[in-house]
């Protein structure tokens, strides 16, 4: 066989994630694989570069988050398991792994197996859509979004097989809380990426990200954040985003001193490790898109760091946003599920369904000054009004506590 | 064609089993697990957005629908099994009788489907919704209020059996 000299595409820092694909590419094409191989291996290596990266930080985040809580609650936080705990991930890993696997007795064990599966695959799916940096976008899909939240249907079935496969009270219980939640949730978290899709034209990811191109008076960001409807629906995106992804203060479905751990209690060992990477990973990719549909994307926030590779600012801003998550749950307490349902159904979609006018509006008006005028009050105004609601009449009763005031 | 042969003994077993299985979870689950094949079909020849709003529908509304709606009216389910009765098969196929005549007869007398050439371009996503609100929006806003209708009776329900509760403990 003749060994072609393939010389090795060149590449910058720009392009540094695609590394593995064109490394692979480029050894296939030196042993001279046929076409559909080295497509096949390019890929293969461009969806283990994503799955690799975002692993690697949900080892990180396990660290961080309980260093972050530590230190808010005034602890040392895991300082064991080498320098400041850093090898804790690995000692957890390990642990994890070597943990005994545990089926109930009254467990369906097919859909018990297959639940902590189908709750892993479509974080991965959705994280493949995103665009990560200029040049790192794994599938450019034309739907993006939509796929994106088709994938993520899938995870509330999982949750209720985990639950209810489990053949036990408290899963079920837990199962039957998350399910309402996320259906609940989910509501305002799409009406509010609506607004996005409208004023951009677009489902497809990577043009929602370049619509945000640019810079307003020279140095505010062009980010649809700083638009008054991207300015409401980012903050009900965020959210909703925080119950999506089952964080405290909307931590209800596995409220530890209230029912275990919810749908994951009769798991164990590697199982129960699939469930958490699947909330991570989920929690990346929630957060992750919604730095892409408000916080642009990889742009870079100021004119002068254009150098900066891009996908720098999009990681930059996922850990800006995971961190305001840690500091969320260190410092509120967890609602009750009446109020988190009223939250949803009585405060957030109504206003979620606010900006879409809002942001038909904004382009109408050719997103000038007459836009401001016409929009901020359109959203300012029902939302005084809404609050001003929720505090006074549709405000939970104050529980009455039968045997112990009597 | 190869994706259609290999897709659809795999929809009609797990349609078969979504009718058979004895426990109404199992059959809910075979029946999400068939719609959610079904969506793979439409990804596979090329519909795109139908596979994915199939997906995102059937297996992301419909399905926890039904599943949630199990475990709230019977919340005993376990190892709870549907009774099997003659008369539930008579009911049965008078329900999916008629429905498989009208599409027997579609199929057979209907005009043949005329498949656009193999280079034509696909369908964007932008024409799609172009089409949706312009020539079918009467389609669009029936469904629209039909939706609606079915809503505000859901709420109207649920009203209902919410009011003469009383939350007072007996002592």
């Amino acid at each position: 066989m003749i060994f072609a000299t393939v010389p090795f595409p060149s590449f910058t820092l720009e392009s540094l994630p695609q590394l593995p694909k064109l490394l692979v590419e480029w050894l296939l094409t030196l042993v001279g694989a046929p076409d559909w191989l080295v497509i096949i291996g390019g890929t293969a290596a461009m969806a283990g570069t994503v799955v690799g990266v975002f692993l690697s930080a949900f080892a990180l985040l396990s660290l961080v988050e309980r260093k972050t809580l530590a230190r808010i609650q005034n602890r040392l936080g895991p300082n064991r398991a080498g320098w400041f705990g850093i090898l804790q991930p690995v000692a957890d890993g390990i642990k994890m792994l070597t943990k005994e696997d545990i089926v109930p007795t009254k467990a369906e064990w097919l859909l018990h197996l297959a639940a902590p599966i189908l709750i892993v695959v479509p974080s991965i799916l959705a994280l493949g859509v995103m665009p990560l940096g200029r040049e790192w976008v794994p599938v450019n899909m034309e739907l993006g979004l939509l796929f994106f939240f088709s994938v993520g249907a899938l995870t509330e079935l999982s949750v209720f097989m985990a639950g209810w496969a489990s053949g036990s009270k408290f899963p079920m219980l837990g199962a039957m809380r998350a399910i309402s939640q996320m259906v609940s949730y989910e509501l305002p978290l799409i009406i509010s990426a609506l607004g996005v899709i409208m004023v951009t034209g677009s489902l497809r990811l990577s043009d929602i990200v370049a619509h945000q191109e640019g810079f307003n008076f020279g140095i505010i960001p062009n980010w649809n954040l700083f638009t008054p409807w991207g300015f409401a629906a980012g903050l009900i995106f965020y959210i909703a985003s925080i119950a999506e992804a089952n964080r405290c203060p909307f931590d209800l479905p596995e409220g530890e001193s209230e029912i275990v751990a919810g749908h994951m209690t009769e798991y164990s060992g590697f199982k129960y490790a699939l469930f958490f990477m699947g909330e991570y990973l989920g929690l990346f990719a929630i957060a992750g898109l919604g730095v892409t549909l408000f916080l642009g994307g990889w742009q870079a926030p100021l004119p002068f760091l254009g150098w900066v590779p891009t996908w720098i600012w999009f990681f930059a801003k996922l850990a800006v946003i995971i961190m305001s998550y840690l500091w969320i749950r260190g410092t509120f307490p967890r609602v009750r599920i009446d109020q988190l349902m009223r939250f949803a159904w009585l405060c957030l979609i109504p206003m979620a369904l606010l900006t879409i006018p809002a942001a038909a509006l904004w382009v109408f008006t050719g997103k000038g000054i007459v836009s401001w005028v016409v929009t901020v009050p359109l959203l300012m105004i029902p939302w005084v009004i809404l609050t001003i609601l929720f505090n006074r009449r549709l405000a939970p009763a104050t529980r009455t506590y039968t045997f112990a005031d009597s | 064609m190869i994706p259609l042969l290999i897709l659809s003994p795999l929809i009609l077993l797990a349609a078969l089993g979504a009718v058979w299985k004895a426990r109404p979870v199992h059959a809910a689950l075979l029946l999400a697990l068939s719609l959610a094949l079904v969506a793979v079909l439409y990804l596979t020849i090329g519909a795109d957005f139908i596979g994915l709003v199939q997906f995102m529908v059937y297996v992301g509304a419909v399905a926890i629908l039904i599943v949630f709606s199990l475990l709230i009216t019977r919340p005993s389910d376990e190892a709870e099994e549907i009774q099997r009765r003659p008369r539930s098969m008579v009911t049965g196929l008078i329900c999916t009788l008629p429905v498989l005549a009208v599409l027997l007869i579609a199929l057979v007398k209907g005009d043949p489907l005329t498949l656009p050439a193999a280079d034509a371009p696909p369908l964007s996503i932008a024409r799609l919704g172009e089409l949706l609100f312009t020539t079918h929006a009467p389609a669009v806003l029936a469904v629209g209020v039909l939706l609606t209708a079915v809503m505000i009776g859901a709420a109207l329900f649920a009203r209902d059996i919410e009011k003469p509760k009383s939350n007072q403990p007996e002592k």
